[in-house]
């Protein structure tokens, strides 16, 4: 698109032919696929490349803070040994724990949100509610419960007043409880979205032939509704667990650096410039969401419908 | 639950109902109700504490607009803005040139699962190893000077699948007899691409340039590693709230400020989508 914008720019310069030249142009652009060709190519140089460069960049070691381009697994040794196994497992547990919570509490309400729900209205206003999150600003509205959840903060205010208790509770803010809870309020649109998407899909006949036919409500939900709509609750943990391996906001604002995870590391790693640990952190993260999602694939082959899961790999 | 119901079969009912058990269809219902209030409390607590005397007692009390103007007379946050708001229009516009172009060419691919695939890539790529990996390729590999490209660059990369998918939806819709109609009364491509396909496809574009500015103008994680020494509105507020507490006022008054303009916009954009896309 670049491109047109030059065409167009020296369209205005132009005083000689420039109908010709507008016809011309219209032509170009009316044959889409050279467009599309390069929309494509530069759209593999800024996203499958860098991925790519990122895995091989692992590779490499830093020696005063130089990067030596020899292949070695220096680096990624270096990630099982020293304490950063640790905090691996931390944010492993963390983000799984976070995973589960979202997974019982959305695949209900996508349930109810899909099929239960009889107004067209409120249906759409709880989608539009679930997107906008998407769009706002995740550090202001993770600062602020800091505010509320603080010693002095909303929460600890009521639990003094009303008697509850007789100090602050603590354990509400800079704890793993705070960063659970941030990570699983702010994720909770990215799972029930694909989820809902799904069980949508589902064609009510097949619903109303299974009650028909006898099914209880139970027999309806674990034979027909999971299996079918698996192929979105797989793309809910993805779009759930990735940020969650990632989380950095949460960790940072609420855990109060209580709360190391990969994250913090990869940070880290980057101020001492150590970009081959960056890498190898990064890559790990991605290979962990590869690999979870790789076992989910199995679990869902094994009990799902095939053809729903054959709809989501293609 | 499980007992009770699988005991007695039901008469066949002549409206559907839902099919699972009522209590847990409450749950359902109010368990998502509250994860909603969770993620909306903050910001209307937001707005509350940014017009109170003191934002960091934690209670809302003795209001004031002491805040905003302490905001207004500070400059500090006018460049940081300003860049990203340049950033968010161009992110906007080149999102729904790009998302048009493809959004109407991939329904005839051979292929539209594939080539959708590779677009949709960042989506299950967690920011920071997108961010990593760009920062890598930019800095290490090429030894670029980071600055307000690559981030804008970044914001693309994390922008466009959102735009594409919202410009397919109305893409996949459309009824490919109008162009052929119009071919046969003698318009020209172009012509027939803007008088038919655009006014069809016009709520679609402007909703993905519109969520392209808006992806782009609150990333952070990807502007964090892609920035150099360049300052986007969320990474100077993420400095500010990091370094110095007594700066938190001013964030909580601009961050309103902002949340206040984007509502109203997002909820222009879904009125757009789902009245005008759903009605045509």
């Amino acid at each position: 698109m670049s491109e047109m914008q030059q065409t167009a720019g020296a369209s205005g310069t132009a005083t000689v032919g420039r109908q010709g030249f507008l016809r011309a142009l219209a032509g170009r652009l009316a044959d889409m696929n050279f467009a599309v060709t390069v929309i494509l190519s530069t759209w593999f140089v800024l996203v499958i490349v860098p991925i790519v460069v990122l895995f091989a960049f692992s590779f490499f070691t830093t020696v005063q803070f130089r990067t030596v381009y020899e292949p070695t697994l220096d680096t990624w040794i270096g990630l099982f040994s020293s304490g950063r196994w640790e905090v691996t497992l931390r944010t492993l547990r963390i983000a799984l724990t976070v995973t589960v919570i979202e997974l019982l509490i959305a695949f209900p309400f996508a349930l109810w949100l899909a099929k239960g729900c009889r107004s067209g209205t409120v249906q759409a206003v709880c989608l539009a509610m679930l997107t906008i999150p998407f769009f706002l600003d995740m550090s202001s509205r993770t600062i602020v419960w800091r505010a509320i959840l603080g010693q002095s903060g909303l929460v600890n205010t009521m639990l003094l007043g009303t008697g509850l208790v007789d100090t602050p509770v603590e354990w509400l803010l800079y704890s793993e409880v705070a960063v659970h809870f941030g990570m699983v309020v702010s994720l909770f649109p990215p799972m029930v979205m694909p989820i809902y998407l799904a069980i949508n899909l589902i064609d009510d006949t097949l619903l109303e032939a299974s009650n028909d036919l006898g099914a209880s409500p139970w027999q309806t939900l674990s034979r027909i509704i999971i299996p079918l709509s698996l192929p979105g609750v797989m793309a809910g943990v993805v779009f759930c667990l990735g940020p969650a391996l990632a989380a950095w906001v949460e960790p940072g604002m609420l855990g109060g650096g209580f709360v190391n995870l990969i994250s913090n590391s990869i940070e880290s790693a980057y101020s001492a410039l150590r970009y081959p640990v960056v890498a190898a952190l990064s890559a790990f993260v991605i290979l962990l969401l590869l690999l979870l999602l790789a076992a989910m694939y199995l679990i869902a082959r094994r009990f799902g419908d095939p053809s729903s899961v054959s709809v989501f790999r293609g | 639950m499980k007992s009770q119901h699988s005991l007695n079969l039901r008469p066949i009912s002549p409206k559907l109902e839902p099919s699972y058990a009522p209590v847990w269809k409450r749950l359902g219902k109010w368990g998502g109700f509250a994860m909603l209030a969770l993620i909306y409390f903050p910001l209307l607590w937001l707005i509350l504490l940014s017009i109170s005397q003191n934002p960091l007692g934690g209670i809302p009390g003795s209001f004031s607009l002491e805040h905003y103007r302490a905001l207004f007379s500070n400059s500090a946050w006018h460049k940081p803005m300003l860049a990203s708001l340049a950033i968010g229009v161009l992110v906007g516009l080149v999102c729904a040139v790009a998302a048009t172009i493809i959004g109407r060419a991939l329904p005839t691919l051979n292929s539209p699962g594939r080539v959708l695939f590779m677009f949709v890539v960042p989506l299950f790529v967690p920011g920071m190893s997108m961010g990593a990996a760009l920062f890598i390729l930019a800095r290490a590999v090429l030894n670029l000077k980071l600055g307000f490209w690559s981030v804008a660059l970044g914001h693309f990369v994390w922008a466009f699948p959102f735009a594409l998918l919202i410009v397919l939806v109305v893409t996949v819709r459309f009824d490919h007899r109008l162009v052929e109609a119009g071919r046969d009364l003698g318009a020209s491509n172009w012509r027939v691409f803007w008088d038919i396909e655009f006014p069809i496809l016009m709520p679609g574009i402007v909703s993905a340039a519109l969520f392209g500015f808006l992806m782009s103008f609150n990333e952070v994680m990807r502007s964090i590693f892609l920035r150099g020494t360049a300052e986007t509105m969320p990474v100077w507020s993420w400095i500010q709230a990091a370094a110095q507490q007594s700066q938190v006022p001013i964030i909580f008054s601009l961050a309103s400020l902002v949340l206040l303009v984007t509502l109203p916009l997002l909820c222009g954009v879904f009125w757009l989508l789902f009245a005008r896309v759903g009605r045509s």
